[in-house]
């Protein structure tokens, strides 16, 4: 059973940058292979310094209400930074969900994959006039926790 | 008409849950009344562009709603009423355009002169009326409500563009009665998010999830969802069951009303299964 808590009910009212980018420079689409559910990641990058920079990010979940929890925490992590630090942020995003129970860990690991796939098209498609949207897929399943059992108590 | 389409969606989405969030009575009755009458104004308007061969889709901006006081939201109903007559001026359909005006003008006048309140819609109690739940239930409870919330929403939108798009009357009838069972569940989960404190616009739905392209395994893949539901009302009935009857009834009630939705998507199953579809 998940901890509910006020800042989880401000993710769950209003999650961070819950939406898609019109003119996204990319757009990465993190997709549980079991269900079908999915995250889409879209950013807009600037340039800083001769580096990648993420300058907007939205997403949108065809999944779970964790998954949706999940995704307004990582973009908010991933806005206003280059392409080398959202990459430190994915690998230890992914790193912490080693830890975590695989049917909680599928949600987050969505988002990550997402923001990878969309980073990755960026690299892919930035010198020609074709974007490439990528699709990466998870191998755990996701599952909202929302069962009460006795057994919690 | 595309932009006054999804301005609609907005005021219908903004007026349903002013209507949560207000305590009195005769405002909360003429905002949820007003909140249905903007949303058969969102399907006369999605007709017309299905008429004209307009591609549409049903994304929307995000929709703040957190106030301390109704006025403040009343207020803002009619900001979005202003705006959307402003773009009803250049609708050609003046049949169309004359129904929704007439309606505005009496919606504006009643929302101006609602009372304001206090809001509590938001305060994350996490308390429903009197009843003394233990954190887990509360938990439970409240994981539920923003994800079912939501899934009504979805479900609305989802056989609302089915129907608009469908010139079947069996399924169309189907269709419309799920719409209407869900529009009861939004409502009824919408005022139990604002007695808990937690009320929230549910977020926007994707279009792959309406633009159906395999209404079968959609159907299907449904009453699988529907099973599930079931399982997880009778859980919560059982979870809040010793601390509030009247909260167990109310999920053994949804929990019995999900058979019948089951019923009407196997009919409709059924039914496209022997078109062949």
């Amino acid at each position: 059973m998940i901890d509910v808590d006020n800042e989880l009910i401000e993710h769950m009212a209003n999650p961070n940058n819950y939406g898609r980018i019109e003119d996204a420079s990319s757009i990465g689409i993190g997709e549980n292979p079991e269900n079908g559910e999915k995250v889409i990641i879209y950013i807009d990058v600037k340039d800083k310094g001769g580096k990648p920079f993420i300058n907007d990010i939205k997403f949108e979940a065809i999944a779970c209400m964790t998954t949706v929890v999940a995704g307004s925490i990582i973009t908010q992590e991933a806005k206003e930074i280059t392409f080398d630090t959202a990459e430190e942020l994915i690998a230890v995003t992914l790193g912490m969900l080693e830890h975590v129970p695989p049917e909680q860990a599928a949600c987050s690991e969505m988002v990550a994959v997402a923001l990878k796939a969309a980073m990755d098209g960026y690299n892919l498609s930035k010198d020609s006039d074709k974007k490439e949207t990528l699709i990466y897929k998870i191998e755990q399943s996701c599952s909202p926790e929302l069962e009460y059992k006795e057994e919690d108590k | 008409m595309k932009e006054v389409l999804v301005k609609t969606h907005e005021l219908w989405l903004v007026t349903l849950m002013a209507s949560f969030m207000s305590k009195d009575c005769e405002a909360k009755r003429a905002l949820n009344d007003f909140s249905d009458i903007i949303f058969r104004h969102f399907t006369w308007l999605e007709r017309a562009l299905i008429k004209q061969n307009i591609e549409y889709d049903y994304n929307r901006d995000q929709i703040p709603i957190k106030v301390d006081n109704t006025k403040v939201i009343y207020n803002n109903i009619v900001a979005r009423i202003n705006t959307i007559e402003l773009m009803l001026v250049r609708l050609e359909d003046e049949d169309l355009k004359f129904r929704i005006q007439k309606d505005f003008d009496y919606i504006k006048y009643v929302v101006s002169n609602l009372d304001g309140e206090a809001v509590s819609a938001f305060n994350a109690k996490r308390e429903y009326k009197d009843v003394k739940l233990s954190k887990e239930a509360t938990d439970a409870f409240t994981l539920f409500l923003f994800e079912e919330s939501y899934k009504e929403y979805e479900l609305i939108m989802i056989y609302n563009y089915l129907k608009a798009h469908s010139k079947d009357d069996f399924l169309n009838k189907i269709f419309q009665i799920l719409v209407d069972e869900s529009f009861f569940h939004l409502k009824s989960f919408g005022q139990m998010m604002a007695e808990m404190g937690i009320l929230g616009v549910p977020r926007v739905i994707h279009k792959s999830l309406y633009q159906i392209e395999d209404v079968v395994q959609f159907l299907k893949d449904g009453i699988d969802e529907e099973l599930a539901a079931k399982e997880q009302c009778l859980e919560l009935s059982e979870a809040v069951g010793k601390d509030s009857e009247e909260l167990s009834r109310f999920f053994d009630f949804i929990n019995y009303q999900e058979n019948y939705h089951i019923a009407l998507m196997q009919d409709a199953l059924k039914y496209y299964e022997s078109k062949g579809d």
